[in-house]
C-alpha cells in the first residue's frame, strides 16, 4: 500500500461542498425526494434546518444542481447582508436587470410584481446560512415570497434564533420545514465507504470495520463535518506513519489508536 | 503539520485517563471481594468458634455433671454413712437414755438431791445428744449448700433426688426415733422429732412433739422455742408470744427473749 493512497483517502474528506462528492444515502434520498415534491407544490417558502455539519449546504447544492436543469434556480451560499446588494443580485439573476445605484425593497418589489413567470415553474432562490440575515431582510424576503413570483428555500442552523425566524416570519405563511439530522452508525459506514470508493480508494474503504465506524460515530455523533475532519486527520497520520514508521500501522484495518489520535488533534477528544 | 510525537504523548495520557475508571472499579471490586471474603471467613471462624465453644461448654457441663454426680453422690453417701456412723454414735446415747430412764423410774419426789444431780446428768446427756443431732442437721445443710452451688439444670434433677434421699432419710430417722420414743418416752427423742418435723416444715407435728416434750419436761428450752416457732408458723403468733413470755418469766432464757423479740418485731415469720 502506497502512502499516496492514504493521501488520496485523506483528500476525499476535505471539508468542501461539492455536488460531485454528494453521497446518496437512503434517508437523505427520501428527504431529497420530499423536498423536490415540496418545490413543485404551490408553497411560498421551504425551510431546511439542522445542526451544523448535517449536510444542509451539500443538500442545497445538490438541489440547486437538480433544479437548474429544468427551471431558474439560484443558490446563495454566502449571505448578502446588504439589502440593496441582495435585491440587486436577485434582480440580476432573475431578470437580468443590473443596477448601478441603490435598489431599495420598494423599487425591487415593484419590478417583481410587474414581471411574469417565465415558463411553467416559479424561479427558486436557495439561501444558505439564512440565520445570518437580519430580521428586517427576512421580513422583506417573506413579502417577496407573498408575490408568488419567486420561491425561497432557506437553509439555517437549528438555533434559538432560527426558531424566532420561523415564528416571526413563517408562522402565517404556507411553508414546509425539513429537518436534517446526523447519520446513524450504518449510514456513517455507507457514507465513509461510498466516499472512498467514489475516489477509487478501495483498499482504505475495506479497512473500515463496523467496530472502527462505531468508534468514529461515538466521537463525531454521526456528524458529517466532524467525520470529514476526523478522517482527514486520521489519513494524514496514516500518511505520516507510512512515510516515517510503517511498522507502527496496521494496514488491514483502521487502528483505533490512530482514530483517537486524530480525535485528539481535531479536539473531539479533550486530552 | 501534525506533531505526531506530541499526539502520541497526548494519546498515552488519554488512554491512561480512560483506564482510570476501570482501574478504580477493579480496585473497588477487589476490595469488596477481599472484604466480603474476610467477613465471610470471620463469620465462619465465629460460627466455628461458637460451635467449638458450645462443644467445650457442653463438655464442661458434661464434666460438671459428672463431677456433680460424684460430688453429690459422695456427700450423700458420706452423709448417709456419717448419719449411720452417728447412729452408731447415737446408739450409746440410747444406752445412756436407758440408764437415764431407769433413774427416772426410780425417781421420788422426796429424793430431791439425787433428782437434781440426775437431772443435771440428764441435761448434760441431752446436750450431747442435741449436739449430735445438730451436727447431723448441719451435715445435711452442708449437703444442701453444695447442691445449691452446682449447675442449676443438673441441680434440678440432682437436688430433687438428693432432697428425696434426705427427706426419705429424715423420715426414716424420725420413724426410727418415734419408735424408740414410744418405747421409753424420752423427751430428748420427742424434742429431736419436733426439731426434725420443724425442719421439714411439718409444723403441726413439730408443735405436737414440742408439746409432748414440754409435758414430759417443761424445763427444756429448745422444746419451748420449737413450740413457739411452730405456733408462729401455724399463724398463732399471739399464742406463741404468750407462751414465750410465760417461759421467760419462769426461766429468763436469753434465747427465748431473742426469739420473742424477733417474733414481735416481725423478723421471724
Amino acid at each position: 500500500m502506497k502512502s499516496s493512497l492514504f493521501e488520496d483517502s485523506r483528500d476525499v474528506f476535505l471539508d468542501v461542498v461539492n455536488t460531485k462528492d454528494y453521497i446518496e444515502l437512503d434517508r437523505m434520498s427520501s428527504i431529497y425526494d420530499s423536498l423536490l415534491d415540496s418545490i413543485k407544490k404551490p408553497l411560498k417558502m421551504i425551510l431546511l434546518y439542522g445542526k451544523p455539519g448535517t449536510g444542509k449546504s451539500m443538500f442545497l447544492s445538490k438541489l440547486h444542481q437538480s433544479l437548474s436543469q429544468n427551471q431558474k434556480a439560484y443558490l446563495y451560499n454566502t449571505p448578502i447582508l446588504d439589502e440593496s446588494e441582495f435585491f440587486k443580485s436577485i434582480a440580476q439573476d432573475l431578470y437580468d436587470m443590473s443596477y448601478s445605484g441603490e435598489l431599495n425593497f420598494t423599487q425591487f418589489i415593484k419590478v417583481v410584481e410587474n414581471k411574469d413567470i417565465d415558463g411553467t415553474f416559479m424561479p427558486v432562490i436557495l439561501l444558505d446560512e439564512a440565520q445570518l440575515y437580519s430580521t428586517s431582510l427576512m421580513e422583506k424576503i417573506r413579502l417577496l415570497s407573498d408575490t408568488r413570483k419567486v420561491k425561497f428555500v432557506i437553509a439555517l442552523h437549528k438555533t434559538e434564533k432560527e426558531d424566532i425566524i420561523a415564528k416571526e416570519h413563517f408562522q402565517t405563511r404556507i411553508w414546509e420545514s425539513i429537518q436534517l439530522a446526523n447519520s446513524s452508525k450504518s449510514e456513517l459506514k455507507i457514507y465513509i465507504q461510498k466516499k472512498l470508493l467514489k475516489a477509487n480508494c478501495f483498499d482504505t474503504a475495506s479497512m473500515f470495520t463496523q467496530k472502527s465506524v462505531n468508534l468514529i460515530h461515538k466521537l463525531t455523533d454521526g456528524n458529517y463535518r466532524d467525520t470529514n475532519k476526523l478522517l482527514y486527520t486520521m489519513f494524514d497520520i496514516y500518511t505520516y506513519y507510512t512515510e516515517n514508521n510503517p511498522n507502527k500501522i496496521n494496514k488491514i484495518q483502521i487502528s483505533n489508536k490512530l482514530v483517537e489520535m486524530a480525535a485528539i488533534h481535531t479536539g473531539l477528544i479533550d486530552a | 503539520m501534525l506533531n505526531i510525537k506530541d499526539l502520541e504523548a497526548r494519546h498515552t495520557k488519554y488512554k491512561i485517563k480512560s483506564y482510570i475508571p476501570y482501574i478504580i472499579t477493579l480496585i473497588v471490586l477487589i476490595i469488596i471481594l477481599v472484604a466480603s471474603n474476610e467477613i465471610f471467613n470471620s463469620n465462619l471462624s465465629k460460627t466455628s468458634k461458637n460451635v467449638s465453644q458450645k462443644e467445650i461448654e457442653l463438655n464442661t457441663t458434661k464434666k460438671k455433671v459428672k463431677i456433680l454426680k460424684v460430688e453429690i453422690a459422695k456427700p450423700i453417701t458420706e452423709t448417709i454413712q456419717q448419719i449411720e456412723n452417728k447412729k452408731v454414735i447415737l446408739s450409746p446415747s440410747m444406752d445412756f437414755m436407758r440408764r437415764v430412764n431407769t433413774p427416772v423410774e426410780i425417781y421420788t419426789k422426796n429424793d430431791k438431791k439425787i433428782n437434781i444431780s440426775k437431772k443435771v446428768k440428764v441435761k448434760q446427756k441431752k446436750h450431747i445428744k442435741e449436739e449430735i443431732i445438730t451436727q447431723e442437721v448441719i451435715n445435711i445443710d452442708l449437703v444442701k449448700e453444695k447442691i445449691e452451688q452446682d449447675n442449676k439444670e443438673t441441680l434440678k434433677i440432682r437436688k430433687k433426688s438428693s432432697l428425696k434421699i434426705e427427706i426419705n432419710q429424715d423420715q426414716k430417722d424420725i420413724k426410727h426415733v418415734i419408735k424408740r420414743f414410744k418405747v421409753n418416752n424420752n423427751p430428748a427423742l420427742s424434742l429431736f422429732v419436733a426439731k426434725k418435723y420443724y425442719q421439714l416444715g411439718d409444723y403441726h407435728k413439730s408443735y405436737n412433739y414440742a408439746l409432748i416434750t414440754n409435758q414430759l419436761n417443761n424445763n427444756i428450752e429448745a422444746s419451748w422455742i420449737i413450740f413457739s416457732k411452730s405456733l408462729v408458723k401455724l399463724d398463732k403468733k399471739e399464742m406463741a408470744v404468750k407462751t414465750l413470755k410465760r417461759y421467760i418469766d419462769s426461766s429468763h432464757s436469753p434465747r427465748a427473749k431473742i426469739l420473742l423479740d424477733e417474733i414481735q418485731s416481725g423478723k421471724f415469720k
